[in-house]
């Protein structure tokens, strides 16, 4: 942790937590919308951090699983709405990869509420701020994930 | 070790106002490999960039980050200008400190933190950057267009006149297409034959266009700029080259009775037949379905039981044991334009969404006949001679009932989407009937009228008021024969009155739909289709006559319903495309596209399935002794779009998208929190 | 067993395959044999105790078997299914190998002990099976036996799980995935794990950390969870193989159930069947997502 961040949460010792959440994105919807987001000047929570691929078709369910490991207690995943795929079908698959790997999560037992799917276009630059602020606080409601990212200690103090 | 240089923008008060700039360069002044980091008031002015050139030389940056606003915005400018400071402009990205940050957030100290983050990430994944260079890729300059209807005539046309050559495919004997079994064209009532058959023609003694009539694309291989595609020369049983079109061996063929295809089954033809009188080229061809003499050697008869066609060709250009032939084109771009056919009513249908209409008779009713058939009744070259004749009894009908939407936008019948074309071929017709019989009336229901077209609403207003069609708005709930007449049960909606009329003749404008056989088609050209089967554009906005095949293009009524001026429009929309394609010898591509490391690849070949471009190809690895080690995949770099699906679905990611490799983003997730 | 036996001689002595990879008695129970000549053949044997998938030595990747000469490989339905796995995924061609199929009233949860097979004794993935007489084999032998008794212990446990709280699950599955030593295993034995380099074994970047703790290996677990949707046959080998009982077999089951449910498809020994992942519906289900 930084010195400015430990500062900050110094100062909000016992207030309210803030959820570092990472999102996966979209280069020709999400992004754009998001873009749009800024030039329309819609305010919203700033615990996000992007992330931008091509193609919701290049995110790789282990980017999340990467992102919990580093800390993030919430992930976004969006991209283009179906049939507006930039490479026409790259949301189709995306959308069955996901559809499993939140299975999974879930059945491990990652509430699957720490993550975010949607589809937002590069004109829904409201929507994108409702999603990120649905989601920070929803992840604000959830509590930090320190669970999984300190898995390591777990083992190593049980072994 | 890397050598970033981090370059952070004001945007004059826009990002400045919200976001601590010089802590960002600060913050990443403290970064392993940060070189450089500073701040500026406005990087994408010309002393900005400027800094960005003088600092890669004085600091031998090996990469560039540029924090301002979004990569859509400037991401080209501050690529030029690391180029223009001479590193390779991949190695320069943007970290959105603008739209993603200053402008969606107030708290100074948060968006200060989320900036540095924001650029941090980005820092991260510069650093395993890897410069990449533009893909070149020749292109044979040489198109294929498949169909010779209008949509194929007039994108042949356009790309020879434009000075490539152009390789013709039509699956019948002549080119012309629908076109040419067309009376008279909305909205000019123009004869179509006058304006087609020149065109035909034009294309026939085109030097630049080669004509491959009663053919088809067997196979097609390659990509952009390179395919080769086989084609098949469907057996005519004449030999080209030795006849002139005199026309005697169809004098003397005895089976006259055969329905012909081009006057829709309203008039005959011989077994030996040119479709038209007008066909281009003006070959005849021997319909062995129907020739006795083919007939007679299906049944093993050993003796000879016609061939009478060849001992009437003074030029012996018979040849019923000719065989289909193949040949073979290099072709860069590919049009299609295979055009339409018309939904059948009968009870079979092809289709298991389609359902036919047994409240119409099924079709069996002789005097209910479709949109085509009337054109060819109108139709000066037509079985009547342009009479309105009843196919029946050969009585001039004086009271005619057309029927609007039949089949189409009715998905209790399978189709949904309009024709399109129907409602102003419905006013034509009505027009060309009164024309014909000045006593006769027209009757038209209709759901509602869709004349979007230049002169097109004023044509429907002419049939009405110039020309006294008679509209109903309401639909038709059952015919059937009685007696002499046909009577038409209806509703008429405006009045709220139900209707029963008794009609000489019906005609109904049933759905266009694609032609049989071009799922197939499509499948080789590896390009999507609907549900129906209308091939799907690459973009239904800004793409439309392109495919998602890169340098395959659609025309005409195979992708939509479409009229002559849309399919024309289209044709020359795809012509113009294929004539910008040629118009270097070499095609430049994006680099960001998949790389195979083959040997870790294992060739189950989940890629290959997910690519929406057939970019993967198989690529078999040999030993120095020839034997196969293994079979991998390979990615076509003239293909590839650079999704990178196939990387997200690759379980052993051993493909990686260049400019989005799992290094560059594991390095940003790595960066997402500072530890 | 006699008709096994006769046709494993049968095709080594025509010289249709060079090997024969069977069951034989073992020290304990029943191991693999690989049979090359009349006296191997003889020892040949199939009974419920034969829980082992064989199929696992078509893999590609197992070169040193390859090296034998063709091979016959004695499947049941289970291990039939695998075998079509691999050809569904360009690994092997039909005719590379022969496939001895034989009918299967399910195996035993322990094949050290000789039993019949009843509700308590049936391995718990064998309830219900569907494969018992593999199609796509050249040679089906022995009579139908009985449907395996009871319902899956398998279908039990998770609905168990799916009970819990995702704190629950969480403690549990963290708690038996602390176990893991990443010895691979669970890999190696697996016949629909073909990978010539396995991402876990990737190192730039290191997308599954390597050391054994609770945490890269539930990184690994979920990702080979994700790999194997669609495609893995419920074998159970990955958890017979398990040094520290690990219960794998909940996982894959659970994607299994998951992959039936959203994109109706069932592994099946057609190697045509395309696996659900690498295609799309436009109409598939995304309830999840907003």
């Amino acid at each position: 942790m930084s010195e400015a961040t430990a500062k900050t949460t110094e100062a909000k010792a016992g207030a309210a937590f803030e959820p570092r959440i990472a999102a996966f994105v979209c280069n020709w919807c999400t992004y754009t919308g998001a873009d749009l987001a800024g030039t329309s000047r819609i305010q919203m929570a700033p615990n996000v951090r992007v992330v931008r691929l091509p193609c919701t078709g290049r995110i790789d369910p282990m980017f999340i699983i990467k992102a919990f490991e580093r800390g993030a207690d919430g992930v976004i995943v969006s991209g283009c709405h179906p049939g507006d795929c930039h490479y026409s079908a790259g949301n189709y698959h995306a959308r069955r990869r996901f559809a499993i790997f939140r299975e999974i999560m879930s059945f491990i037992g990652i509430d699957p509420n720490r993550i975010t799917f949607s589809w937002v276009s590069a004109s829904e630059g409201r929507k994108w701020g409702d999603v990120v602020d649905e989601t920070v606080s929803r992840i604000r409601g959830l509590g930090p994930f320190a669970g999984y990212k300190n898995l390591v200690e777990k083992t190593h103090a049980g072994a | 070790m890397s050598r970033i240089g981090v370059f952070v923008c004001h945007c004059g008060e826009n990002i400045g106002r919200t976001v601590d700039v010089a802590r960002v360069a600060e913050a990443m002044r403290g970064l392993p490999g940060v070189a450089h980091a500073v701040d500026y008031k406005y990087m994408c002015s010309d002393p900005g960039q400027a800094m960005i050139k003088q600092a890669i030389a004085e600091k031998q940056l090996t990469g560039v980050v540029v924090a301002a606003c979004s990569p859509h915005m400037h991401e080209k400018t501050f690529r030029r200008a690391a180029a223009g400071g001479g590193i390779n402009p991949f190695l320069c990205e943007m970290a959105n400190v603008r739209e993603h940050c200053s402008w969606i957030h107030e708290d100074r100290e948060k968006a200060t933190e989320k900036a540095i983050d924001i650029t941090r990430m980005i820092v991260e994944k510069v650093k395993r950057n890897a410069p990449l260079t533009t893909i070149r890729i020749p292109v044979e300059r040489r198109a294929l267009v498949i169909g010779g209807g209008i949509a194929g005539i007039q994108a042949a046309l356009d790309i020879a006149d434009g000075g490539r050559e152009v390789v013709l495919v039509e699956k019948e004997p002549s080119i012309g297409g629908h076109m040419s079994q067309l009376s008279e064209t909305f909205p000019t009532l123009d004869c179509s034959q006058c304006i087609l058959t020149p065109r035909m023609v034009e294309v026939f003694q085109h030097p630049r266009i080669k004509l491959l009539t009663y053919s088809e694309v067997e196979s097609v291989e390659g990509y952009i700029g390179n395919f080769k595609v086989k084609i098949r020369k469907k057996a005519r049983s004449i030999d080209e080259s030795k006849c002139n079109g005199c026309g005697e061996c169809q004098k003397t063929c005895p089976n006259r009775r055969i329905p012909s295809e081009f006057d829709q089954g309203l008039g005959k033809r011989t077994a030996i037949y040119v479709p038209f009188p007008q066909a281009v080229p003006n070959l005849p061809v021997i319909d062995r379905e129907k020739c006795s003499y083919f007939r007679g050697k299906a049944k093993g008869s050993k003796k000879e039981v016609c061939g009478k066609c060849r001992a009437a060709c003074g030029r012996g250009a018979i040849l019923f044991d000719q065989e289909d032939s193949f040949v073979e084109e290099k072709v860069g771009a590919i049009v299609v334009a295979t055009g339409y056919r018309l939904y059948e009513i009968g009870k079979e249908q092809d289709s298991e969404l389609l359902k036919g209409y047994g409240e119409y008779g099924y079709g069996t009713i002789p005097d209910v006949i479709d949109g085509l058939q009337f054109e060819r009744l109108a139709s000066a070259s037509g079985p009547t001679s342009g009479a309105i004749q009843r196919p029946s009894d050969g009585k001039v009908p004086k009271r005619i009932v057309f029927l609007q939407c039949i089949g189409s936008r009715d998905p209790a019948k399978g189709i949904e989407y309009c024709s399109k074309i129907c409602c102003m071929y419905v006013a034509k017709h009505t027009m060309l009937y009164r024309h014909k019989v000045h006593d006769g009336q027209a009757t038209v229901f209709y759901m509602d009228i869709r004349a979007n077209g230049k002169g097109y609403d004023e044509f429907v207003r002419r049939a009405i008021e110039e020309d006294g069609a008679r509209y109903v708005r309401g639909r038709v709930s059952r015919m059937y024969r009685d007696g002499d007449v046909i009577k038409v049960l209806g509703y008429d909606t405006v009045n709220g009155t139900p209707l029963s009329i008794d009609a000489d003749m019906v005609v109904l404008a049933t759905a266009m739909r694609p032609q049989p056989g071009i799922q197939g088609l499509a499948q080789k050209l590896s390009v999507s289709y609907d549900k129906h089967g209308f091939i799907n554009e690459a973009h239904p906005k800004l793409r439309p006559v392109e495919t998602n095949t890169a340098g395959v293009y659609v025309a005409g009524a195979c992708q939509s319903p479409r009229d002559i001026p849309d399919s024309v429009a289209m044709a020359s929309a795809a012509a113009s495309k294929v004539l910008g394609l040629f118009s270097n010898e070499e095609l430049e591509r994006e680099p960001t596209v998949a790389v195979v490391n083959a040997d870790l690849c294992t060739g189950c070949f989940h890629c290959e399935r997910v690519c929406a471009y057939g970019a993967i190809t198989r690529k078999e690895i040999r030993d120095r002794n020839g034997n196969l080690v293994k079979v991998v995949a390979d990615v076509n770099k003239g293909v590839c779009q650079g999704c990178g699906t196939c990387q997200a679905t690759c379980p052993s990611k051993s493909l990686e998208l260049a400019g989005f490799t799992d290094d560059q983003i594991y390095a940003a997730i790595n960066a997402f929190a500072e530890l | 067993m006699q008709e096994l036996r006769e046709l494993a001689k049968k095709l080594l002595a025509e010289g249709a395959v060079k090997v024969v990879v069977g069951y034989a008695e073992g020290r304990q129970g029943v191991r693999p044999i690989f049979a090359a000549t009349p006296e191997d053949a003889d020892k040949l044997i199939f009974d419920p105790r034969c829980v082992q998938n064989l199929a696992t030595y078509l893999s590609p990747r197992r070169a040193h078997v390859a090296a034998l000469g063709k091979l016959a490989v004695v499947v049941k339905g289970c291990d039939a299914m695998a075998a079509a796995g691999m050809i569904r995924e360009a690994q092997r061609k039909r005719d590379d190998f022969v496939l001895i199929g034989v009918r299967c009233g399910g195996v035993l949860a322990d094949p050290r002990a000789s039993a019949a097979v009843t509700e308590a004794t049936v391995a718990a993935r064998c309830p219900g099976c569907e494969v018992r007489e593999p199609k796509i084999v050249d040679h089906l032998l022995g009579p139908l036996p009985p449907a395996p008794p009871g319902a899956s212990a398998l279908d039990a446990r998770i609905a168990e799980l799916d009970a819990m709280t995702p704190e629950e699950r969480f403690a549990f599955w963290t708690s038996e995935l602390a176990k893991c030593v990443r010895c691979n295993a669970c890999r190696e034995i697996c016949p629909m794990c073909f990978c010539v380099r396995c991402v876990c074994d990737k190192s730039q970047p290191q997308w599954i950390e390597s050391s054994p703790h609770a945490r890269g290996n539930l990184a690994w677990h979920m990702t080979r969870a994700l790999h194997q949707a669609g495609r893995c046959v419920g074998c159970g080998e990955c958890e017979r193989a398990c040094p520290v009982g690990i219960p794998l077999s909940l996982l894959n089951r659970k994607v299994a159930r998951v992959v039936a449910e959203r994109f109706d498809y069932v592994v099946s020994d057609d190697p045509e069947k395309p696996a659900p992942i690498g295609t799309y519906r436009l109409e598939d289900d995304q309830e999840f997502i907003r």
